[in-house]
């Protein structure tokens, strides 16, 4: 620290007048890089969607064109019944894991966690095929497992159907709700529920009717995220409804894409989700915010954990049921699938093979580069994003340019534009000329940035509410600017914030295909592009073998992760 | 020629050791001085962009091998994809102005009709486009695109679940409602192949016979191959639009396959390629083209079950080519105008 000593002192005296700050164009910049990335896209998107693709002109006909047709508006319905079914499914799994590993003394507890996080991990279309393998209605292996056992003449499950699509969703979008609910959980004091006790209530009756209730903002919240997530998917609809045979939102704005081309028209077509997850945020701040939850307080109290007695061995059982729908089972086949020759021929020794893994790595000439483009992409995304969400929370949280909230409500904006929208907004407003990014990686790094800057902002916002900001007014009385106050105090105080929010970010990343789908060129293309491309031939060795590159490569940055920054980060930095 | 014995030889051992014949004998082949000139210019290129629709990934991907092993210092990027996905990502390449194809495979003729309308192919009629078998020759005298892929469409089953004598004889056999929940069908709104199928089929019987096998339940994937998939796992028993290429070389390792030749005759389907205007690397888009219509290309097709393209080169032993079976094909004009049409039919009467 001697020499950063040398430094502050030989450096100018303090500065009285913001403006005059030489780090006041970096905010300026800042401002600049959000309105680029997240404003004019957005806005370009509105527009195009009432302009004429010939003349330019303003027009209904885009919007009469996309609801025009009773096929169009079923997708509509469709996709509010798929939302909402993984909605409430999701909490069903999420609630009662997270309450679980909270505030019990359930068995195994580490593990189910580690679990839930593999789910996090697991792509939702990846996921899909996984189901597509255990649940399809003839050869499917549960099925063909049931028809085994019975001497039923048919299975008993079919993926391909509402039901089967909400399932598989459901399962990949559970740790959301888990992660909400149990970071509430693990702020609520048990004075409340001892008060209850007290007064004779029960340990089933207080936790329905104090704990619960308590963390019911978090729930809901992990209920809209998930329900959101499910509408903006792309990979796992296409896979499963579309041999179920229906449409939903963003199968259809698929279609808008084929030939003739009709952004516009798919502009106007995606004007509904944006409404419906506009609105979901609206509920979650104004109904529920409002209400004031002061005892789930993060300060004071302690947590005391409800004793199941032989009810414990039910709850892990239940958590292990949960696990084995979104990892075990899928993982299981995928890799089944990844090491054969042909996946139907099930386990044997005759049936393995690592042909699918040479074929990828050494005979596929797309494959080396996708899994580079995939992992460089993602790590030159997490590190982006976090740069710039702690640039901008500094400014926020300091207060150094006037409505400095406007920059925290751009943002959180990305958070209720899904995917597939994005994509399309980047597409319009940056794939032409005179920017001409189209089939470049930087528009593919500039909309996962976009994308993911809410899970940055808000591990960097929640960071820098954390340091006392004399530490850094110490550095500027010694002389220091405010970027030497960044680098030399704020980001060592906040690395290991920073390093959780990094793989929060990256893991989402490596696996994004929603965005990713209409933005990639032939030499940018990413793993998850890749996976779709096979998935459409059928190609499930193949594709299993890369999907299981996918997690492993994930899996072993993770654990690196892990390893610097303690493995509950998933949790508390949430 | 003493490659072409060589060659011989390798096709009667199995499908898949030829498929990991990675490398070939380059200083054999017959290159014309043309190529020999745009092999130069190609060089400083340094790479070619394919998007093809003509074949599965296997089968491409053993070409853009073949292709760099022929040519080195030229990277083959090739990015297998359904007709219709392809040809949407070169719309929204030209619309962007971005280029980012150089060589076009599309198994959808339509495309290329609408392309040359609008002035967005470059010309070029390749050396090696007069070697072709006559039925391939001069699809366009004009020069702007050539055909350089061929492959019939049947009736695929699977033979552990049926017996030949029970399948399917015809393509009307496929609306019997005993065939119900036992169907597997391609999309004519992403395969090219299937686009074609489903022409060709509304023009023997009507759209009628769309109504009636949609009662029967069929499973829809999106690539035409992918129905083949569906037979392996016995998730399906009949493939109703039945890849011939792609179902022979899924048999030919070991997978309970067969496919029939419909009494009415096989859907041929005939997939031409074409060099988009602007795009970044022309002479190794030509190179390409005129690769795909060597010797050499042809027996890649010919190991993968697709047709010849070349007189010189038969189909394997035991397979059927073009030449054996009864095939019936619409016209250009027919596939032109009618795969957009069919596709929005096929949307209200399937539901995707």
């Amino acid at each position: 620290m001697t020499a950063a000593a040398d430094h502050l002192s030989a450096a100018a005296p303090p500065r009285r007048f913001r403006l005059a700050d030489p780090s006041m164009i970096l905010w300026i910049a800042m401002i600049a890089i959000l309105i680029f990335l997240i404003a004019s896209p957005m806005v370009r998107l509105v527009v195009s969607s009432f302009q004429d693709p010939e003349t330019g002109r303003l027009t209904w006909a885009n919007y009469i064109e996309a609801y025009g047709r009773a096929r169009h508006l079923q997708a509509l319905w469709n996709t509010l019944v798929f939302g909402a079914g993984v909605a409430v499914l999701a909490c069903l799994f999420g609630v009662p894991l997270a309450w679980a590993i909270s505030r019990t003394d359930m068995p195994a507890k580490t593990f189910v966690r580690l679990m839930v996080f593999g789910a996090f991990i697991i792509p939702p279309y990846l996921g899909a095929i996984g189901w597509i393998l255990l649940a399809g209605p003839n050869a499917g292996w549960l099925n063909k497992l049931w028809i085994a056992l019975t001497g039923a003449d048919h299975g008993i499950f079919n993926v391909y159907s509402m039901t089967g699509l909400i399932v598989v969703v459901a399962v990949t979008s559970f740790p959301y709700v888990f992660v909400f609910t149990s970071s509430a959980l693990d702020l609520v004091s048990s004075e409340m529920e001892d008060a209850a006790n007290i007064l004779g209530a029960g340990t089933l009756r207080t936790t329905f009717r104090v704990t619960l209730p308590l963390v019911l903002p978090a729930i809901v919240g992990g209920l809209i995220i998930s329900f959101l997530e499910a509408i903006a998917l792309f990979g796992a609809p296409a896979l499963i409804a579309l041999p179920a045979r229906f449409q939903v939102v963003s199968t259809q704005l698929w279609q808008f894409f084929e030939y003739p081309v009709r952004v516009e028209q798919a502009a106007a077509y995606a004007m509904p989700l944006l409404l419906i997850t506009i609105f979901m945020f609206w509920v979650q701040r104004t109904v529920l915010g409002r209400r004031g939850y002061t005892t789930v307080s993060g300060k004071g109290g302690e947590r005391r954990i409800t004793r199941l007695g032989s009810w414990r061995w039910v709850m892990l059982g239940y958590a292990l049921f949960v696990c084995a729908l979104a990892v075990f089972l899928p993982m299981l086949v995928l890799t089944q699938a990844a090491f054969a020759k042909a996946w139907g021929r099930g386990f044997s020794i005759g049936n393995l093979s690592l042909q699918n893994f040479r074929y990828l790595l050494f005979e596929q000439t797309q494959a080396q580069q996708a899994i580079v483009n995939t992992f460089v992409y993602s790590g030159i995304t997490a590190f982006a994003a976090i740069g710039l969400s702690l640039a901008i929370a500094y400014v926020v949280a300091r207060k150094l340019v006037p409505w400095s909230n406007v920059l925290a409500f751009l943002c959180m904006a990305p958070f209720v534009i899904p995917g597939i929208v994005l994509a399309i907004g980047f597409y319009a407003a940056y794939a032409p000329p005179p920017l001409a990014l189209y089939g470049t990686g930087t528009i593919l790094v500039l909309a996962y940035v976009t994308r993911f800057l809410p899970i940055a902002y808000t591990s960097s916002a929640a960071g820098m509410r954390s340091v006392n900001p004399e530490m850094e007014e110490a550095v500027r009385i010694l002389g220091g600017g405010r970027l030497t106050a960044i680098r030399r105090v704020l980001a060592p105080l906040l690395k290991r914030n920073l390093a959780g929010a990094w793989i929060l970010v990256f893991i989402p990343a490596a696996r994004e295909l929603s965005s990713a789908i209409f933005l990639v060129g032939p030499n940018t293309r990413v793993i998850s592009v890749m996976l779709f491309d096979l998935s459409e031939e059928g190609n499930f060795e193949v594709l299993a073998a890369l999907g299981i590159i996918l997690l492993v490569v994930t899996l072993v940055i993770a654990a690196i992760g892990f390893k610097a920054i303690g493995r509950d980060f998933m949790v508390r930095s949430s | 020629m003493a490659h072409i014995s060589r060659r011989d030889v390798l096709t009667t051992g199995s499908a898949l050791a030829l498929t990991a014949l990675g490398t070939r004998n380059a200083f054999a082949r017959e290159v014309t001085p043309r190529q020999k000139e745009l092999y130069e210019f190609a060089k400083k290129e340094g790479e070619v962009t394919w998007y093809t629709a003509h074949s599965n990934d296997t089968t491409a991907q053993a070409l853009g091998r073949d292709f760099e092993a022929a040519f080195p210092g030229i990277k083959a990027n090739v990015v297998r994809t359904t007709a219709q996905v392809a040809y949407q990502r070169l719309t929204q390449e030209q619309r962007a102005n971005a280029m980012q194809v150089d060589v076009f495979s599309s198994t959808d003729i339509g495309h290329y009709v609408a392309l040359k309308e609008k002035s967005l192919l470059e010309k070029y009629i390749p050396d090696n486009a007069g070697k072709l078998i006559e039925v391939y020759k001069n699809y366009d005298p004009d020069g702007y695109f050539t055909v350089t892929s061929a492959g019939l469409i049947g009736i695929g089953y699977n033979t552990e679940k049926l017996k030949e004598a029970d399948a399917p004889k015809n393509w009307s056999d496929l609306t019997d409602p005993k065939w119900k929940d036992k169907i597997a069908l391609g999309h004519p709104g992403f395969s090219g192949y299937v686009g074609t199928w489903v022409v060709t089929l509304k023009k023997l019987y009507g759209w009628d016979f769309f109504e009636k096998l949609a009662k029967n339940n069929p499973q829809i994937g999106r690539s035409i191959n992918d129905t083949v998939t569906m037979l392996n796992a016995g998730e399906r028993i009949v493939a109703g639009s039945g890849p011939n290429g792609t179902a022979m070389e899924s048999a030919a390792k070991g997978n309970p396959l067969a496919m029939i030749y419909p009494v009415d005759g096989s859907v041929l389907i005939i997939a031409p390629t074409g060099i988009p205007k602007g795009v970044k690397h022309p002479n190794a888009a030509k190179l390409f083209v005129e690769y795909l219509l060597t010797v050499e290309a042809s027996q890649i097709w010919v190991e993968h079950f697709n047709e010849s393209m070349r007189p010189e080169v038969k189909a394997l032993n035991g397979a059927k080519s073009a030449a054996d079976v009864k095939t019936i094909r619409p016209s250009v004009e027919e596939i032109t105008k009618g795969i957009p049409e069919v596709i929005k039919q096929w949307r209200d009467t399937f539901g995707v």
